[in-house]
Order: structure tokens, then C-alpha cells, then sequence
């Protein structure tokens, strides 16, 4: 009974496990000075479908992007938002995430 | 009937009043800094001034609201609007000492600015964006009391259509910032009283005094503000005549502290005179505070 039942909780998780992947993209952003001034950045990339997290290190001028599940941007989609934030991208790097959270290069 | 010199002295301060308002960093102008598109940004500037001379003295306080909007990353909008909480004079008469005051809705000023050089680097930006714009006498202009209409430069409102165009640059680091704004002011006449015309050129540094050293992140920035707004006016015309009492030069001493997080900005300065040659008799700033906050949508 004992087993029974533990197959059975192991299909239900194979079941409903939903594979994907997150995409973490790092961005390089010139003429990023201040704190006030990063938050115009975040509020156009977010016009962006699937956006789940921005994080600034403005010591740097980066920007890490990351998106949703099954969710991947292109290089011009990216800086067509820097831009419109009066922002210059200067790099763009891309790391995409496993469903576990290990990272694959 | 208040004396012509009387009335004209209260126009200085009333055209400083909003003219200086400023709309980003630094604190008393302009900034060509972007507002990125389809972002708004609200300030609060509460402004208070004390000024005296050959016996009069004169106080006021001053809201100034302005709301920026990026049409697109060169392109951005202001609306700056002025509420008087209340302005005041008092002189000596035969009678005593006597005062008049106001309090009202200013006028409302829109301007627009214009991206025409930017220049961007790692940590840094250097930009250039010239502006222009209308002001509207939306402001209440007829304010009356017991002794009758009170005079132009009382009233909270001027009742005339005027002008404003300049350009500011601005270079901004992680570490300090320069702004820098030469603006001119056109003003028109409006029950026969033109108020000069203003020439002004502002000049602003901040340096990030808080943290001393960038780690990680995004922390807020505290700034140590000085700035230095110099300024002419040519004289007022009263039924077409010059006004002796009025016009001249103006250079003040702005320090202050700012503080800036993602999406907001508390800041305060204070403007001491340095420079005041006016004409005759015009009423001397003894200082002028100006303390508000900055908010992002």
C-alpha cells in the first residue's frame, strides 16, 4: 500500500512538472549616473511580455533581465526599450536559467 | 493707492517665485537629463522668501507643482503651476503701518525641451537641450481689499501672456553632476503694467556625499547641492513709463542636500544673495528656502 502510493505521488509529479527555461540577459548600459534615472529603464523594459525580475548595479551600469519561463527576447527588442529610456546599450549578454535553477553557460 | 515704488518692488520676487522653479536635479532649474518615454515626473517645490528695504518688508510663500512627461527619449513636456499660500507687504503710511496680501493660483507655465546632443559613457552622460515655452494667466489677477484693487505685483496672478526659451546642459557621473541654464523670460503687458524682461543664467554641482564608495546594487545618493542663479531684469513699464525702482542684478548662493532613491527625490536649498545692484529703491531678498520632493510613475 505503502509503495502504491508512493508511485503514485511520483507519476502525479511527472505529470504536472512544467519544463522551461528563465533566461537571465545582461545588459550594459551607458549614461546611467543615478538611482532616479535607472528607474526609467526599468519602467520600459517592463512593456516587455514576460519580464519576472530587473536588477541594477549601477557601480557597473548593468541591468540583469530575467524573464519569464519559455519567455526569450531579441538583442533589438532590448535596446529599442534602452533607447527609449534615453539610454544607450552598450552589451548584451545572455545566460538562460534550468527549470532546477542550475545554470547553464 | 499703493505708490508705484511700492508695487513695483513686490515684481522681483513674484517673477523669482516661479520662474526658478526647477524640474529635476538640480533644485532651482531646469535639468537635460532624460525622462524616459511614457514616464511621468511629479515635483513639489515649496518655496518661502523674506525681503526688506527703506522700511518695507515683504514675505511670502510659494507651491509650485510641476509634472514632466517623456513624449520620447528627447522629446519632454512641463506643466509648472504656482498656488500663492500667501504673500504679503508691509509699509509705513501716515496712519501707521499698514499691509496688503494675497493668496491664489498662479499662472500656469508649459514648456518643452528638446535632446539635441547626447553623448553617453559608461557611469556617465553629457547632454545638451534647449526649451521653450508659454506661461498663461490662468492666475487669479483681480484680488481686491479694503482698499481696493491691489496692485500687479501683489496679485498671484500677472494677467499677461508671456514667454520663456534657454537651453541647459547637463554632465552627469556616478559621482558628481553639472548642470548649467541660460534662460531668458518675455513678458508682456496686462493692465498697464509690464513687468521687464529677464535674462538668467543658473548654474548647479552635486556631489555624491553618501556612500562614499559604490558597492553593489542600486542605493539612494546623498547629494551636496551648490548652486549659483544669477540674473537681470530691465525695469518695469507702468502705463508705458520705466520704472525707476525696479530692474537690476541678482546673484545668489544656493547650498542644499538632495537624496535619490529609484523613484523618488527629497532635496532643500537655500538661496542667499551674494549680488543685489537694483534699481532705486526695489526691495533686497534677505534669503529664500526651497525644499520639495521628486516622484516617478
Amino acid at each position: 500500500m505503502n509503495r502504491s502510493f508512493l508511485c503514485l505521488l511520483v507519476a502525479g509529479f511527472a505529470l504536472f512538472a512544467v519544463p522551461g527555461m528563465t533566461a537571465e540577459y545582461l545588459l550594459r548600459v551607458d549614461g546611467l549616473g543615478c538611482p532616479f534615472c535607472a528607474y526609467g529603464i526599468e519602467k520600459r523594459l517592463r512593456t516587455l511580455d514576460g519580464i519576472k525580475d530587473i536588477e541594477f548595479d549601477i557601480a557597473k551600469g548593468e541591468v540583469i533581465l530575467t524573464t519569464e519561463k519559455g519567455i526569450t527576447l531579441n538583442r533589438e527588442q532590448i535596446r529599442a526599450k534602452v533607447k527609449e529610456a534615453g539610454f544607450t546599450l552598450r552589451a548584451l549578454s545572455v545566460r538562460e536559467d534550468s527549470a532546477d535553477g542550475a545554470s547553464t553557460p | 493707492m499703493v505708490p508705484v515704488r511700492l508695487r513695483t518692488a513686490w515684481l522681483l520676487l513674484a517673477f523669482l517665485a516661479w520662474g526658478e522653479a526647477g524640474n529635476a536635479a538640480p533644485v532651482t532649474f531646469n535639468t537635460a537629463l532624460p525622462v524616459a518615454k511614457g514616464m511621468f515626473v511629479f515635483r513639489e517645490l515649496f518655496v518661502v522668501r523674506r525681503a526688506r528695504g527703506h522700511q518695507r518688508k515683504a514675505k511670502g510663500w510659494t507651491s509650485v507643482s510641476v509634472l514632466g512627461y517623456g513624449i520620447d527619449p528627447r522629446w519632454a513636456v512641463f506643466a509648472v503651476l504656482p498656488v500663492v499660500g500667501g504673500k504679503s507687504l508691509s509699509f509705513p503710511t501716515s496712519a501707521g503701518r499698514r499691509q496688503r496680501s494675497a493668496a491664489g493660483l498662479g499662472d500656469l507655465l508649459l514648456f518643452g525641451r528638446y535632446t539635441v546632443y547626447q553623448h553617453d559613457l559608461p557611469g556617465q552622460t553629457l547632454r545638451l537641450a534647449p526649451f521653450a515655452g508659454v506661461e498663461f494667466p490662468t492666475g487669479d489677477d483681480h484680488e481686491r481689499d479694503a482698499a481696493g484693487r491691489l496692485p500687479p505685483p501683489l496679485q498671484p496672478g500677472s494677467g499677461s501672456w508671456d514667454a520663456v526659451a534657454g537651453v541647459v546642459a547637463s554632465w552627469q557621473t556616478l559621482a558628481w553632476e553639472v548642470d548649467a541654464q541660460l534662460g531668458y523670460r518675455l513678458n508682456t503687458e496686462a493692465h498697464d503694467f509690464k513687468a521687464g524682461d529677464r535674462i538668467a543664467l543658473d548654474a548647479s554641482w552635486q556631489q555624491r556625499l553618501w556612500p562614499r564608495r559604490l558597492t553593489s546594487g542600486l542605493p539612494g545618493f546623498l547629494y551636496g547641492v551648490l548652486e549659483v542663479n544669477g540674473s537681470y531684469q530691465w525695469r518695469n513699464r507702468i502705463s508705458g513709463h520705466k520704472d525707476p525702482d525696479s530692474g537690476g542684478w541678482r546673484l545668489f548662493l544656493t547650498p542644499g542636500l538632495q537624496y535619490a532613491a529609484r523613484r523618488w527625490v527629497v532635496e532643500g536649498v537655500v538661496q542667499l544673495p551674494v549680488v543685489q545692484d537694483l534699481n532705486g529703491r526695489a526691495l533686497k531678498d534677505d534669503w529664500i528656502v526651497r525644499a520639495g520632493f521628486r516622484i516617478a510613475f
